[in-house]
């Protein structure tokens, strides 16, 4: 996969999602369960190096990048993971005209709820391989 | 919400200038404009060796930043809020804000890049280091709980964006949601499907004023 294509992906991920691992839950579905160029273990490694090391939590994606791609694929992980940032500053602008709109912030209710639920989903597998490895370890 | 994005663009400018006039120091008050370079490195240290997380890490930043005068607890107030409805990660789009606000477009940058290349370089070299380990016998069952625990904080993270919702006033709506994103999901619709339809709801049905 190039590491265009893989910037595109992951940039779709992480604009819909509203936290550090908000965007799991696309990521996982198009890198391992679409384009199977991913597996959920390199997927759970990439979690947890991003929760075990200081700094944002969406970091994870640079380490998905590299598993897909390399250091082309890191570079590609990393853009995704910034770029949504800059949002802030046209948002910063707008907000002031809309925010206070109630379907907006509606609209940003539902969508930061719907993130919270989309994590557990995408935490399920997770725990049930990890059960899996627990039981047979024990 | 609305008094937050009013104080910022209606007042702040006016309250920086009064105090520049006053000649006061406060930390209700943004009073100095840091350098490009002052600004990178305040950013970096605390976006990149704070552990805990994106709000963890806000509460450092607001510390040091409150302190040299760059920004004002309600400056940090603002951005908090704005960088929790910015896409993306939460922790980025606060940095991004403060740059923003502190030297405009070449803090925005300084601050995005400080904030991130190097957590991006530590996260590639810990990935390293796990690989490594990850082939030794005795430290599958580290490795096991450490990746138990790594679970366990996904769902801490979930609850920590749901909390609000889950109050009694909001309960019908949130549980309509909830239930609307579980079927969504299990009928294999995509994400970013499942989130606008999720905004289509939210917008549909707004919470009681």
């Amino acid at each position: 996969m190039s590491a265009i294509t893989l910037y595109v992906i992951l940039l779709k991920a992480t604009v819909a999602s509203f936290s550090g691992f908000g965007s799991l839950p696309q990521v996982r579905e198009d890198l391992v369960v679409q384009r199977h160029v991913l597996s959920d273990d390199a997927l759970n490694r990439a979690v947890l190096v991003a929760r075990t090391t200081p700094g944002p939590m969406g970091v994870y994606l640079v380490c998905v990048g590299y598993e897909v791609a390399g250091w082309p694929g890191a570079v590609a992980g990393w853009m995704a993971l910034v770029t949504p940032a800059l949002l802030i500053v046209p948002l910063i602008r707008i907000t002031k005209q809309l925010v206070h709109r109630p379907r907006v912030r509606g609209a940003l209710d539902g969508l930061v709820l719907a993130s919270a639920v989309l994590i557990v989903w995408a935490a399920v597998p997770l725990s049930k391989e990890i059960l899996a490895s627990w039981q047979a370890l024990l | 919400m609305r008094q937050i994005i009013s104080y910022v663009w209606s007042n702040r400018l006016t309250l920086v200038v009064e105090a520049k006039k006053l000649g006061g120091m406060s930390d209700s008050i943004a009073t100095a404009r840091p350098t490009l370079a002052g600004l990178a490195a305040v950013v970096a240290r605390d976006a990149n060796l704070t552990f805990g997380g994106g709000t963890a890490t806000s509460e450092v930043m607001r510390r040091s930043l409150v302190k040299r005068g760059w920004i004002s607890h309600d400056d940090h107030r603002d951005l908090y809020a704005l960088s929790r409805l910015t896409p993306g990660t939460n922790l980025l789009a606060y940095c991004t804000g403060v740059g923003w606000l502190t030297r405009g477009a070449s803090g925005t940058l300084v601050t995005l890049l400080a904030a991130s290349i190097p957590s991006a370089l530590i996260s590639l070299a810990a990935r390293s280091a796990y690989e490594r380990l990850a082939n030794s016998p005795s430290i599958g069952p580290v490795i096991l709980l450490a990746m138990s625990i790594a679970v366990a904080l996904l769902a801490a993270s979930a609850w920590h964006l749901a909390r609000p919702h889950l109050v009694r006033s909001l309960a019908v709506r949130s549980s309509i949601l909830v239930a609307l994103t579980v079927v969504l999901s299990a009928a294999g619709i995509e994400p970013i499907a499942v989130l606008a339809l999720a905004a289509m709801f939210g917008a549909a049905l707004p919470r009681p004023s």
